[in-house]
């Protein structure tokens, strides 16, 4: 076991931001990497230095092994904290910072490898016990051979890259005669975007809920679960509104289900806290789907219900010291839900939206908590994922913590770029979302158009009209006078 | 001023009031005062009702946070391009005065010099003309009402 000193944080955005309260809270000082496009970013500001990594273009800076193990050299950083994204599931990365003789908060280089390899990770699951989605994960590649395979598994089928991640090379075929031209152009992306065409077929299922199970593990082999999420709410693969307990599990389900994660989680030889993600079809059966080695995006959820703090569990497996939790300590209480604050522009299809953050407002109440990456003046820039913050709501029960969610998603302004705050309050709004009626195509199934900006009332214009006049915001030399711009004439004139 | 928010325009015309202020919003009377807490952050008094909301300015970009929505409007020049419809100039009280006459309604077509209403100040009457010939969008004085010089009166299409 060691004492960790200085955490260098090799991320960005309100991940970086939430890892550098816990090392506050812990005591340990904390270092900022950051590109040129972040150097006023808020990630760097929380922090106790700072270093330049590089370009904003991430493959120059966030993603460039070399400089921020340097970055970590040079601070005199004794840990390496990778957050998610990034370099957080490279295991060439953990193996650096390991081999510069720092200590990296997530798994070795050997257990990035070993789950982020589908293919294998498919074998080793099925052969640990847990159920995967039926499909094929053999090594021969051949077009004929994949294609009989598509045939035995039934469509529509889901091809994806072995390697790799992130919706990229990946299809869903629903008819034999389209298989091998969607083969081909998964292999072409999978080649340019992971450097590997290997591929896995998966049944697609029908309209299942994504449910996952939050494990942590130390080093002597103990390993623990904190309960599930649900994560179905999804759009083009990335998840948007995320919640614990899930309302679609019962409690012999949720035991068998998270005792699937643990043994997924022993099966892979798993240190420190990691995600295994199933999917759960409509008769209730789950099904293997992943393994994300690291901290993920929606942990908060589960931090509010067991009432742990993950980052400061990481860091304390990531010292070598054995895990403060055994499962029978383990309990839920109440319900918590998370919205993700995407800066993406509902009237141009989601597209991301860049733009200075011109003015904001971060909720407040009980139950609330906002973990979020920006504050005023904040530049969103296109180089980096489009999430600004996470909006998480805690309620005694579902229906406290949305009702807490719907209040704080009122209350939680960002004006200068566009975002999606009015979709997820039409979907925690929304009657199938209250009723727990969940699953992966919610989202394309109930709001497949854009829905329509409101109309201003009076009242609101009338507002705005008197908050320009009377605001120090004018653009300089425009008149401040209300009623210089009623108009030319006058009686008389 | 004029403001787009999507396909609609709003044309706004704050002014002073004997109790406060109010803004003709597409020719309907608002009253209601303003207070900014903080940089773009105000509270609205509408009666007894109080709305906390969020307004920014960026060059022509208004953003309006109004009761949990956010919305981007545009700034326009009144009159300066584009087709008038929509758009209206405000004939303006030239002096602190009693209303006494109104000689026009919403939707009149009116001719230019025509008489729209009467204004009683330092005990004459006044007569409010039209600048020019065109249909008026709305009338925002009431007979007897006492009026600031400023404040709007009518409008003009």
């Amino acid at each position: 076991m060691r004492s960790l000193g200085k955490v260098l944080i090799a991320n960005r955005g309100e991940i970086a931001v939430r890892i550098a309260r816990t090392c506050r809270v812990l005591g340990l000082p904390t270092v900022a990497v950051y590109s040129e496009a972040d150097a006023r970013a808020r990630h760097v500001h929380e922090c106790d230095e700072a270093f330049p990594i590089g370009p904003a273009e991430a493959a120059g800076s966030y993603l460039k092994i070399d400089a921020i193990v340097g970055a970590a050299r040079s601070a005199g950083a004794d840990a390496v904290h990778p957050g998610y994204g990034f370099l957080s599931q490279n295991g060439d990365f953990a193996d650096a910072v390991a081999a510069a003789g720092l200590v990296f908060v997530g798994p070795p280089g050997a257990v990035h490898r070993r789950m982020g390899d589908k293919k294998g990770a498919r074998r080793l699951m099925a052969a640990s016990g847990v159920p995967v989605v039926p499909g094929y994960d053999g090594d021969d590649q051949n077009d004929g051979v994949l294609l009989a395979e598509a045939e035995r598994i039934g469509w529509p089928v889901m091809i994806k890259p072995s390697r790799g991640g992130g919706g990229k090379g990946m299809r869903v075929v629903e008819r034999r005669d389209d298989f091998v031209a969607a083969l081909a152009a998964c292999r072409r992306e999978a080649a340019s975007a992971f450097g590997d065409e290997t591929m896995v077929l998966e049944r697609r299922l029908e309209r299942p809920r994504h449910v996952e199970v939050q494990v942590l593990a130390d080093a002597e082999g103990q390993v623990v679960h904190l309960l599930e999420r649900e994560c179905s709410i999804q759009r083009r693969h990335q998840k948007v509104v995320e919640e614990t307990p899930s309302p679609a599990l019962t409690q012999q389900l949720r035991e068998s289900l998270c005792a699937a994660g643990v043994a997924a989680a022993r099966a892979a030889g798993y240190v420190n806290a990691g995600t295994v993600e199933f999917l759960l079809d409509a008769s209730g059966r789950f099904h293997f789907l992943e393994m994300n080695t690291r901290l993920q995006v929606e942990h908060p959820v589960t931090e509010a219900v067991v009432g742990l703090d993950l980052v400061r569990l990481q860091l304390e497996v990531a010292a070598g010291r054995p895990l403060p939790v055994r499962q029978e300590d383990v309990s839920a209480r109440g319900h918590a839900l998370e919205c993700r604050l995407y800066a993406e522009d509902p009237d141009r299809g989601d597209l991301p939206s860049p733009g200075r953050v011109l003015h904001y407002a971060a909720p407040e109440g009980p139950g609330v908590r906002f973990d979020s990456g920006i504050e005023m003046g904040s530049e969103v820039t296109v180089h980096y994922d489009p999430l600004l913050a996470k909006l998480i709501a805690w309620g005694a029960d579902r229906k406290e913590s949305v009702a807490r969610m719907q209040q704080a998603l009122r209350e939680t302004v960002v004006l200068g770029v566009a975002t999606n705050l009015a979709r997820l309050q039409a979907i925690v709004a929304h009657e199938a979302f209250r009723a727990g009626s969940l699953h992966t195509a919610f989202l394309d199934d109930h709001f497949s158009s854009p829905a329509a900006t409101p109309e201003l009332a009076d009242d609101a214009l009338a507002g705005l009209a008197l908050a320009v006049a009377r605001s120090g915001s004018e653009p300089a030399g425009r008149a401040t006078d209300p009623f210089e711009s009623v108009g030319p004439w006058r009686l008389g004139a | 001023m004029r403001v787009r928010v999507g396909e609609r325009v709003h044309d706004l015309l704050p002014r002073a009031t004997s109790s406060g202020s109010e803004v003709v919003v597409d020719g309907r009377p608002v009253s209601l005062r303003v207070e900014e807490l903080r940089p773009g952050t105000f509270v609205a008094q509408l009666g007894s009702r109080r709305e906390i909301f969020h307004c920014v300015r960026e060059g022509k970009e208004i953003h309006l946070f109004w009761q949990g929505v956010a919305y981007r409007l545009r700034e326009e020049r009144e009159g300066a391009q584009g087709p008038r419809r929509g758009g209206a100039f405000g004939l303006e009280a030239p002096m602190p005065g009693k209303v006494i006459a109104v000689r026009v309604v919403p939707g009149q077509e009116v001719a230019l010099g025509q008489e729209l209403l009467v204004i009683e100040a330092m005990k004459m009457e006044n007569a409010l003309r039209a600048p020019r010939a065109g249909r008026v969008k709305s009338v925002s004085a009431g007979l007897g009402e006492m009026v600031s010089p400023g404040s709007v009166l009518v409008e003009l299409e």
